[in-house]
This record gives C-alpha cells, structure tokens and sequence, in this order.
C-alpha cells in the first residue's frame, strides 16, 4: 500500500509539473518601476484591490517607504470586450541615483532611522535591479506628472528596459493635482505608450487596465 | 605693460596674480600680453585680439589649470558608493548589468568588493527556479 503511495505522488508530482510547464508561461510578472514617490505601492495596490481584494503594501508620504519588493500572484484583470490576462505584481523599490539620509530628516525621522532607511533603500534599488535582470516579463514604468521627467534615472531605467526588449507601460501617475502636465511625459517617451492615470483617487486606471491586457496579455 | 584676456578683452596689469585663476569676467584662460602704446588696438582699429597676437609676434599666454576629470557613472568600477553614512550613490547601470557589487567609501579609490557576489553562477540561479 505504502509503494502505491508513493508511485502514486511521483506521478501526481510529475504530471502537475508537466501540466505547471504548459500553464505557467502565460503567468506574466509585471514589475512597477519608477523613481521614489512616484506611486508604486498606491498603484500596485489599487491593482490587488480592484482583482483580488488584498493589499500589497503599506504607503507613506516619506520616500523610499517600500525597500523591499513585495509580490501579488496571479492577478486576474478582465477588460471591456472580455480579452483577460494572468498576472503578478511586483511592486519595487523606488529606483534612484542618490540616496542621502539627510532627505528624510526633513519628515521628522530622527538621524539613526533616516540613516537605516537609507542603508535599506540602496539594498532596495539593487533588488530592484536584480529582479528586472532576472524574473521580470513587462514593466510598468512610473513617472510622477508633476515633476519633470527628463531626469537621468528615467532615461537610464527606460533605456535599460528597452535594451532587455521588455514590453514597457509608462504611467503618467498624479494627474488630479492641478500642476500635473502628463502631456510633458508623453514628450519625454513618445516611443511607449503613456496612460495618464491618479492611482489614489482611481481616475483612468480603466484605460490602464486595457492596456495591460494589450501589452501583457 | 599689461594683460588682455583673448576672449573678452578684460584687461589686468602686469604681474597681477588674478589672471593665474582665469578671466574674472568670462573665465578665460588666455591671455596676451600686449605694449601699453597698443593697449586700446583691438577697439580702436577693431581688431580682434588674435589678429594683435599675429601683429605683436607675442605668444598667447595659457593660464593651466588641473582640471579634475569629472568620471561619468557609467564608467565607474563601483555599483554602490557609500558618500558617508546613510549617503550613498547607485550605479544602477551597473546593477542592470549583474549581481557584483563594487562598493566604494569614502575617498576616491577605496573599494570593497563582493567576492562572493562575483562567484555566483546566474545560469545556475535560472535553472534552479523552474
């Protein structure tokens, strides 16, 4: 009895291995890249939210808030005219050149907290980093509308994406506050489709969503 | 007999110690020295100031600076450099390349680097996931 168990779990172990071979190849791991603040984690749990009912992580107004990447699988978006796509979430740390403790002090951090956050933030940008090298199929990539976006690290990280013929979303996120000129992003990549969205408030993620299932999908 | 800057005409007198750190008015590093009888040539006549040189037979003084070379980020053999602490700035080029981590504190040429993080096998890493 305990030999036809034991077949029996080699077999039952093959076969979902067999079967997980087909299937999980239409699993797309879309990463959420961008520079700190952009958006990231709201965006990423607007996403969890709106198809699953969970949340990703937590947000706050100081930068570098997520220093680790956190992953939602197997997220179904379904769009207008039925098409769907499978996808994990990964939401990253926010990707920068330079990261100076001194930043933070201004949010009321004490020097030893704004010290270890930046230490975690740089381990933060170099996860990042590995994870689009490694285990990355798309990229949505997030730009804050108010700010300028022909920064070095946009270029970079763009260019970077494109040199790894990853399929790139940019997001133009913030588009409810009044100095918000996503028509300045537009510019900046008019290579990538740019969809001007507010993750918080919830303003165009629809069209976001399409465009997912058409990039990703 | 004094000095002229060659690109805007400032004029210093002789031995002044102002021109070693370049023009005050354009930051030039040029200078000609020109005969206190040709001083207002160059207006005058409206001749440019290397015209005069070529006139004068007088060399072109250089004023050298060590110019310090500014090192592009994507040149630079460090993935992390730690400015001081809780201070550092990314190559995330670098990252975008490969694991290795070069880390450099501090002064310029001081490094650490990740032995272990060159040794490790990428292609081993993938094969392992699936």
């Amino acid at each position: 009895m305990r030999v036809f168990y034991q077949t029996f779990g080699r077999v039952k172990k093959k076969f979902s291995s067999l079967l997980s071979r087909f299937f999980k190849k239409k699993r797309t791991r879309i990463g959420i890249y961008g520079p700190p603040n952009a958006g990231k984690t709201t965006l990423a749990n607007r996403i969890a939210r709106d198809w699953t009912g969970d949340a990703v992580g937590p947000v706050s107004e100081i930068p570098h808030e997520t220093r680790r990447s956190r992953k939602k699988e197997d997220i179904l978006i379904s769009g207008a005219n039925g098409a769907t796509v499978t996808i994990d979430i990964v939401d990253t740390p926010g990707v920068t050149t330079r990261i100076d403790y001194h930043e933070f002090l201004e949010f009321g951090l004490d020097k030893d907290e704004a010290i270890i956050r930046a230490r975690e933030a740089t381990e933060g940008v170099a996860e990042a980093m590995h994870w689009l090298r490694e285990d990355i199929d798309g990229v949505i990539y997030m730009l804050d509308s108010t700010l300028d976006p022909f920064l070095q690290v946009n270029i970079m990280m763009v260019g970077i994406i494109e040199s790894r013929n990853l399929p790139v979303l940019i997001v133009a996120n913030k588009i409810d506050l009044p100095n918000a000129a996503p028509a300045r992003i537009r510019s900046a990549f008019p290579q990538h489709p740019v969809i001007p969205i507010s993750s918080l408030g919830g303003k165009n993620v629809e069209e976001l969503y399409e465009m997912m299932i058409e990039r990703f999908g | 007999m004094p000095h002229k800057c060659t690109k805007c005409g400032r004029e210093y007198r002789d031995g002044s110690t102002e021109i070693l750190k370049g023009c005050e008015s354009c930051g030039g590093k040029k200078f000609l020295y020109v005969k206190d009888s040709e001083l207002h040539k160059d207006i005058l006549e409206e001749k440019s100031i290397e015209e005069i040189a070529q006139e004068t037979k007088e060399q072109v003084l250089e004023v050298r600076t060590v110019q310090k070379k500014e090192v592009e980020m994507y040149d630079r053999v460090e993935t992390i450099r730690i400015v001081g602490p809780g201070s550092y700035e990314l190559n995330i080029e670098k990252m975008a390349k490969g694991d290795e981590r070069v880390i450099s504190v501090g002064k310029e040429g001081v490094y650490n680097i990740d032995l272990l993080s060159f040794a490790k096998d990428s292609k081993k890493k993938r094969s392992k996931r699936k």
